[in-house]
């Protein structure tokens, strides 16, 4: 099992400071991180796949320093992300897609067979182009479990789905950490997801963490509610 | 040998291109699109004046030069009023492309028109010359040197006292912003497809007076003119206006020694690879950085 | 492998190859259009394809602008006469070798400008395919002298470079011309389905999901350059071939010859290989139809105008990729798609 631990890690651009000294620690399962628009998660996930460097702090999985390793060998690190914006290539087919991500990062071409199984995606020479949206995401994750992971990025990964499919990607997510040995860490919006999926979550705010800890406690907390929701509890 | 008359030939020359420069620089910072059609309208105004004002003409030269340059405006803002909403939709490199087309087909009605013959502009400001230094400058290259001045001069006031200035601005440095806050995009834009025009126009006739009247040659011309702004990369007036000079300089210097003039025109080309490549930090964007 | 040989994709590719071989085979024989001046435009037509796909390859697959294709030809042709004259060998070993300075050329002028925007790298395209053909009109092309240029004193009749021993005839030549066009579509063709089209694809989806899968990014693009002006130069080569020397007095190795590539292949279809031959035919065989009808050539930079205008702001798929999606819509009944895209 795998224990992430990001120790006050800074983010400046120019004037502004994404994520100001934040600590976190993710272990086992799935764990989500959660905040209003601009509060720093998706700057948290560049940081940990490597397109935000920090200007301070440090980033540990299992003791090792996941910095160290330079941007491009992440993904045979065992790192993978899933992005808000839909990342299947349409002029592929499904197979081909997962092959690419299992080209580079080291994977065996079993492996795609094997993510697909898992996923439970049939009609594998189908182009990215004849899926439907809910398969396309189902890819995407497919693309996520293919190989050897060790940390896996969700992005919204429900984005553009109705609920009936959100729970069955539901499903799919849930079962990652157990299938793969994967710490996976989920961003998104939809707090039904976020309660269903995540074990433990943490929140952030204008780059900061505002709380952590089990999914029930965090999401019934004042301050969360507070950040959220922009109203004082005592006025509720 | 004496090097002043290429000097001056050399800073006349210069000059036109950084209007020209001007031109393309105050149309790309206020809508996004790097007109590479800039010399072909120039090229379609220079024409048209040969036409108009044959020999005695029918129309006074100085009428007719003002009616070449506001049919340059005119065709650019019509390009702007068409292609402007689809334009709008899409990245920097496909608005150039974009008008890479309208270039060909301004080319296409040219060539068309007036086969590709080389022919001469003459202007009556060429016949007054005054001295200076041994070598003969006639009037036309005095306007030359003193137009490019004056516009640069003169936009550059305009961005910062006039409202239509300030909103193009304004659009320049964060369109999204400058719409929120109530300005009107579309109008500052057309203004600034038909200036745009009007100094190509103007630098299309200076061009084929000073070089040659054929419009392909003419059309890229766009080459030089968008190594001036290359130079000011991308965003300074007053660093086109330089690069334009040196560019022009350099490149009639070069003509002036004897085993390279047969080469003395990649200058412009050389000078503005160099200065792309040790220049913009390109920024990857990742589309994810806003959440 | 199996699975690749039965996709649809393969079996139409597979078709198309061999209407093309049998055209090559017939086309002589015809009247009119495969004599003289018919067949030579034709021989041309399919040489400049080979000019087409490598532009259409570096846009279509991997959105790079590079207006500067027409100019490596020259390069490709230059190398080829100056060879020839230099070392007297088989044309196949000089093409081979043109073909591979054009390729070290042509990726080492473009590399710097990879790191920048994608239009910086169109505009330093365009000044070098301006500096280049500037160069060449100064330098000429080699014919037969000695020195680093090869050129004969002016006023003396120009040695010509002979056509290869299996392409000496122009019936000859013709077929030649097109088992290579054939050979490097085919080559092609295999690279796009291998790892490194998916790994191109997946760069033209988006260069951050790109890196995200672990894809080397610049090295594919460089990839990409190498092949791209290798097929180049070798289109130079072959146009050096034809006719046994070059001029570099007209317009054909210009900026606006590059310009005008980029423009048909664009129209063309810059996705499918297809268009890559579309973009052929257009480019040369265009214009030099409507000569022979009596309508002025001129015309042709209009009607690509218009063309590139629309193509780059409303259609990305092209002439080729328009047909193809009819001729797949017609295949196929629609199936009612049960998703509703919400926009987050």
């Amino acid at each position: 099992m795998s224990r992430l631990v990001i120790d006050r890690v800074t983010v400046r651009y120019g004037g502004v400071t994404p994520l100001d000294a934040v600590s976190l620690e993710f272990e086992d399962g799935v764990c989500g991180i959660i905040g209003p628009n601009g509060a720093g998660k998706t700057t948290t996930f560049n940081v940990l796949s490597g397109f935000a460097i920090p200007a301070e702090g440090s980033v540990h999985i299992d003791g090792e320093s996941l910095l160290a390793v330079p941007r491009h060998r992440r993904a045979r690190w065992g790192l993978r992300r899933s992005f808000q914006q839909e990342q299947v290539i349409r002029s592929l087919t499904v197979r081909e897609n997962l092959l690419l991500a299992a080209e580079n990062s080291g994977a065996t071409r079993a492996s795609v067979d094997a993510a697909l199984d898992y996923v439970g995606l049939d009609g594998r020479d189908r182009l990215g182009s004849d899926l439907t949206i809910l398969e396309r995401r189902l890819v995407e994750i497919a693309r996520c479990v293919v190989g050897e992971p060790r940390l896996v990025l969700l992005d919204e990964p429900a984005a553009g789905l109705d609920p009936a499919e959100s729970e069955m990607l539901l499903g799919v997510i849930t079962g990652i950490p157990a299938t793969t040995g994967a710490l996976v860490l989920l961003v998104d919006h939809d707090m039904d997801l976020v309660r269903a999926a995540c074990a433990t979550v943490a929140v952030l705010d204008f780059g900061r963490r505002i709380a952590a800890g089990s999914t029930a406690e965090v999401l019934t907390s004042p301050d969360v509610r507070k950040a959220y929701l922009g109203i004082e509890e005592e006025k509720a | 040998m004496n090097l002043l008359p290429f000097l001056v030939a050399g800073l006349v020359i210069g000059s036109v291109y950084a209007l020209s420069g001007v031109g393309v620089l105050v149309l790309y910072r206020t809508t996004g699109v790097l007109n590479f059609a800039h010399g072909a309208i120039g090229a379609l105004a220079a024409m048209l004046l040969w036409q108009l004002v044959p020999t005695q003409g029918r129309l006074q030269p100085a009428i007719g030069i003002a009616v070449c340059i506001l049919i340059a405006a005119a065709a650019a803002l019509l390009f702007g009023l068409l292609a402007g909403p689809y334009l709008a939709r899409i990245d920097e490199l496909r608005k150039a492309i974009a008008t890479l087309g309208f270039a060909l087909v301004i080319i296409g009605v040219l060539l068309f028109t007036w086969n590709d013959k080389a022919r001469t502009l003459r202007l009556d400001t060429s016949s007054i010359a005054i001295n200076v230094g041994g070598s003969r400058v006639n009037l036309t290259q005095i306007i030359c040197l003193l137009l490019a001045v004056l516009v640069v001069v003169a936009t550059v006031l305009a961005f910062r006292y006039t409202s239509i200035g300030m909103s193009m601005r304004a659009l320049a440095s964060d369109r999204e912003l400058a719409s929120v806050v109530g300005t009107n995009v579309r109008l500052v834009e057309n203004v600034a497809w038909a200036l745009s025009g009007a100094i190509a126009g103007a630098s299309g006739i200076l061009l084929a007076n000073q070089t040659r009247l054929e419009p392909a040659f003419l059309t890229f011309l766009i080459i030089p003119e968008l190594a001036a702004v290359v130079i000011g990369r991308f965003s300074s007036l007053w660093l086109t206006l330089v690069g334009g000079l040196v560019i022009g300089v350099l490149q009639t210097l070069a003509s002036a020694w004897e085993p390279i003039t047969a080469y003395a025109t990649i200058v412009p080309f050389l000078i503005a690879t160099v200065v792309i490549l040790i220049g913009r930090r390109r920024v990857l964007t990742i589309g994810v950085v806003r959440s | 492998m199996i699975s690749f040989l039965a996709r649809r994709n393969t079996r139409v590719g597979a078709i198309g190859l061999l209407v093309g071989l049998a055209l090559a085979v017939v086309i002589p024989f015809l009247p009119g259009i495969g004599q003289g001046s018919g067949l030579f435009a034709l021989t041309a037509c399919a040489i400049y394809s080979l000019a087409a796909l490598a532009a259409g390859i570096l846009y279509g697959r991997l959105g790079l602008v590079s207006l500067m294709q027409i100019a490596l030809v020259a390069v490709g042709g230059w190398v080829t006469l100056r060879l020839y004259y230099a070392t007297d060998l088989p044309f196949e070993l000089v093409a081979v070798a043109a073909a591979v300075v054009t390729a070290l050329i042509g990726t080492l002028l473009s590399l710097p400008a990879l790191k920048l925007s994608g239009l910086s790298l169109a505009i330093v395209t365009l000044m070098i395919a301006g500096g280049i053909q500037v160069v060449i009109t100064a330098t000429g092309f080699p014919n037969g002298g000695t020195g680093f240029l090869g050129r004969l004193p002016a006023g003396t009749v120009p040695d010509t470079m002979p056509r290869p021993t299996w392409g000496a005839s122009d019936d000859a030549y013709f077929r030649y011309v097109a088992v290579v066009v054939a050979v490097v579509f085919l080559a092609v063709w295999w690279l796009l389905s291998s790892r490194v089209g998916r790994a191109w694809a997946a760069i033209r989806q988006g260069e951050a999901g790109a890196i995200t899968l672990g894809i080397p990014v610049t090295r594919y693009r460089i990839l990409a350059l190498l092949i791209t002006s290798f097929i180049t130069g070798l289109s130079g080569a072959l146009l050096a071939a034809n006719t046994g020397v070059l001029d570099s007095t007209g317009t054909t190795f210009s900026a606006q010859q590059s310009v005008l590539l980029f423009a048909t292949v664009l129209i063309g279809g810059t996705f499918s290989l297809s268009g890559a031959v579309i973009g052929g035919i257009f480019f040369y065989g265009v214009p030099v139809l409507l000569q022979a009808w009596g309508v002025s050539g001129d015309l042709v930079f209009i009607i690509l105008g218009l063309g590139t205008i629309q193509a780059i702001t409303t259609n990305p798929i092209g002439i080729a990729g328009s047909v193809a999606a009819l001729a797949r819509r017609w295949r196929t009944p629609r199936r009612a798609s049960r998703a509703r895209e919400v926009t987050a």
